[in-house]
């Protein structure tokens, strides 16, 4: 194996039983596991409604989190403080989110329904768009938003005006003289050209990339026969775009050549989100299957998949910053228990068995209090008696410890059941 | 060594290591089943909270809140046969509250909406091939989800030598049986919200839906109680047949441009790495 520094990426993943996770991604992949999940909503509460249709970032720093559920509801996540900042009511429209931004102080929100409204302190504005599947504000120039959905195709707008900057065309009717159909089910802005560059994929089965300064038809597009593409992203390279399906797949669709690329395997549920992450040349895919999965960009292999129980809805990769999780220490000193195990045996060195011991009695004391255990390890070398008998005590508890381990690994192996 | 060779001496063995002995279980498939991390039994207490209500949450839980009562309407391909409308007729007695009606050259999108504006909960869709039947829809309604599955050996009651007069058309008891990861539950669920959720015993009807190896078998019974109690006679009413899922689908049927929760379609290979990996 290639001697490479483990990294650390951490993962945000909505579901649609409105539960909210972070995972800490290792790239040494050795490291991951359960513990590397934790739950940022308390999953008691979750009511029938709160299933998140969408999840983006609220600012360039990566730390403010804008989640939009079917019921309307809107809350600004901050990892930081992990907590639930701010939280609206986007009740000017029927239906649910479907997209949702943010432009400097001003918020952006999206109705099924077909509503865009902007707020701030000072201004509101809404525009009447028609029927939405998806709203996507542009990275490079926030003040731009593009909408799609069924039967309505790509529109970019600007913030504060009543028509859009741009409307998309249909291709010609095709050789049978029918027209195409029309369903923007998930579209992108390409990074670094300005708001210049939109790629829009559909249910019905076609990507297709639209130039604003070019012309009103897209200037490419690939047709996929009879497989709906469900979920659009930028790639690494230019022109290129990574698209999810309805039956699972997951290709790279280059624009240039308008062709599909390379693929993706492995997910036996839709695609639901995906992302590139350009660090370390990763993608990452939600699905309905349940798993989040990570696929190594240039070779195509699956690295990494977790199940997380619900089904999922969106993802989200920090990549500005980090955040701890929440229960980290506790996992630090989950590791540091095994070591007592060792030195517990050589009685003769008295010195290293009081420290060893110190650390497993006083641990959880540590935590809340630290100034308690410097008296306690005074009181326990001025009584060598004590120490002995919790020491027996300890290595006691450890032994039936074990004991229930390989119990335990009995009970599990299949080969001793049977 | 060949097997044959010392029978004789191993079955000495045997006698002679006598009754006290606890008898051993063959490796099957099952028994060495792979482990599949979604698999509800031994997971952290978290894990099956979230489970638990995601459960709760989902398109069938009105059912298990006994929220309404099933009403199923039960269809074929276009013109099926004798024995494809017997086995319909035959569902329609096992399954309270349910009703057959030929497809008339409709589609099933337009199914779904007459079906949903006529409040029915559960539509099957029975397809036929070479005067046999062999596939299985079912769709729950209002919203979803659509779980297709392939139907095999299936034996009507006259092919078994029964009488469907036999059915009674008391509300059976629902047996499902072995259904462990988490497709697998949701399947389980959507056949059992196909009865009514308070059985008659008086009938002494059972439904079993017995998964075995990704495959779910299918048997009614008739059940009765030996004089001492112990013991349950059987007799099988049939129909019979077999059932493997092919995929499960968020939503009402659409298979153009629907998202699918589980489809096997174009990923065999990939998905069935061993023969100790079952899905359901």
């Amino acid at each position: 194996m290639l001697l490479t520094e483990d990294k650390e990426i951490d993962i945000f993943v909505a579901s649609k039983i409105g539960s909210f996770k972070h995972i800490k991604y290792h790239t040494d992949n050795t490291k991951n596991s359960k513990k590397c999940i934790e739950n940022l909503v308390d999953i008691k509460s979750l009511q029938k409604d709160d299933s998140i249709t969408c999840m983006v970032w609220g600012n360039p720093e990566q730390t403010e989190i804008i989640l939009g559920r079917k019921n309307q509801q809107i809350e600004v996540y901050n990892t930081e403080k992990s907590e639930v900042v701010k939280a609206y009511t986007a009740d000017f429209s029927s239906g649910h989110l479907v997209g949702l931004g943010r432009c400097k102080r001003k918020y952006l929100a999206a109705l099924s329904g077909g509503v865009v409204k902007v707020w701030s302190k000072k201004m509101d504005f809404t525009v009447e768009t028609g029927k939405l599947d998806r709203m996507r504000v542009c990275e490079d120039e926030p003040t731009m938003f593009a909408t799609g959905g069924e039967e309505n195709d790509l529109k970019i707008w600007q913030i504060g005006e009543a028509a859009p900057l741009f409307t998309a065309k249909n291709l010609p009717h095709d050789w049978l003289q029918l027209r195409r159909p029309v369903w923007v089910s998930d579209l992108t802005f390409l990074p670094g050209e300005g708001g210049r560059l939109v790629a829009v994929c559909s249910r019905h089965g076609y990507v297709r990339l639209y130039d604003t300064r070019a012309q009103r038809r897209p200037v490419c597009n690939v047709d996929f026969n009879a497989m709906a593409a469900v979920c659009i992203a930028p790639s690494f390279d230019q022109r290129n775009v990574l698209v999810g399906f309805g039956r699972g797949q997951l290709h790279q669709v280059d624009l240039r050549k308008s062709r599909p690329d390379k693929g993706f395997k492995g997910a036996a549920g839709a695609i639901t989100d995906v992302l590139a992450v350009p660090g370390e040349r990763l993608i990452f895919s939600s699905s309905l299957d349940r798993h989040i999965r990570a696929h190594k960009y240039d070779s195509k292999e699956l690295l990494y998949k977790q199940y997380l129980t619900s089904k999922l809805s969106s993802l989200l990769v920090q990549t500005a910053t980090t955040t701890p999780l929440k229960n980290e220490p506790e996992v630090k000193e989950e590791l540091k228990e095994e070591k007592p195990e060792d030195t517990e045996y050589k009685d003769d060195d008295m010195d290293e068995l009081f420290n060893s011991m110190e650390t497993v009695g006083e641990k959880p004391k540590r935590k809340k209090l630290p100034t308690e255990p410097t008296e306690a390890k005074k009181h326990k070398l001025d009584d060598p008696e004590d120490a002995i008998k919790q020491l027996l005590r300890s290595t006691e508890k450890q032994k039936r410890k074990r004991e229930k381990r390989k119990r335990e690994k009995k009970a599990k192996s299949v080969f001793h059941n049977a | 060594m060949a097997r044959g060779k010392d029978k004789k001496k191993r079955k000495l063995e045997k006698k002679q290591e006598g009754e006290d002995v606890p008898k051993k279980v063959p490796h099957t498939l099952e028994s060495l089943r792979e482990k599949d991390e979604t698999m509800l039994a031994n997971v952290e207490a978290e894990e099956q909270e979230e489970a638990q209500k995601d459960m709760e949450l989902d398109e069938l839980s009105a059912y298990y809140e006994n929220a309404y009562e099933p009403k199923v309407l039960i269809t074929y391909s276009d013109n099926p046969h004798s024995k494809t409308r017997i086995f319909g007729k035959e569902l329609t007695r096992i399954i309270p509250n349910s009703i057959s009606r030929y497809r008339q050259r409709s589609s099933v999108k337009r199914i779904v909406q007459s079906a949903i504006r006529e409040s029915v909960t559960d539509v099957i869709i029975i397809n036929e091939n070479q005067k046999q039947p062999n596939g299985f829809l079912l769709i729950h309604l209002p919203n979803g989800p659509t779980a297709h599955f392939r139907l095999s050996s299936c034996k009507i009651t006259p092919e078994l030598r029964k009488d469907y007069k036999e059915i009674t058309n008391h509300r059976p008891e629902v047996i499902l049986n072995n259904f462990s990861t988490r497709l697998g539950l949701t399947v389980g669920r959507m056949l059992g919200a196909l009865f009514h959720y308070e059985p008659q015993f008086r009938g002494r009807r059972a439904v079993t839906f017995h998964n075995q190896r990704d495959y779910i078998f299918f048997r009614h019974h008739r059940y009765e109680f030996t004089s001492d109690g112990k013991r349950a006679k059987l007799r099988e009413l049939g129909p019979r047949f077999t059932l493997k899922l092919i995929s499960l689908q968020q939503g009402t049927f659409d298979s153009k441009h629907g998202d699918y929760e589980w489809i096997i379609a174009g990923r065999r290979h990939q998905m069935e790495t061993t023969r100790r990996r079952f899905f359901l």
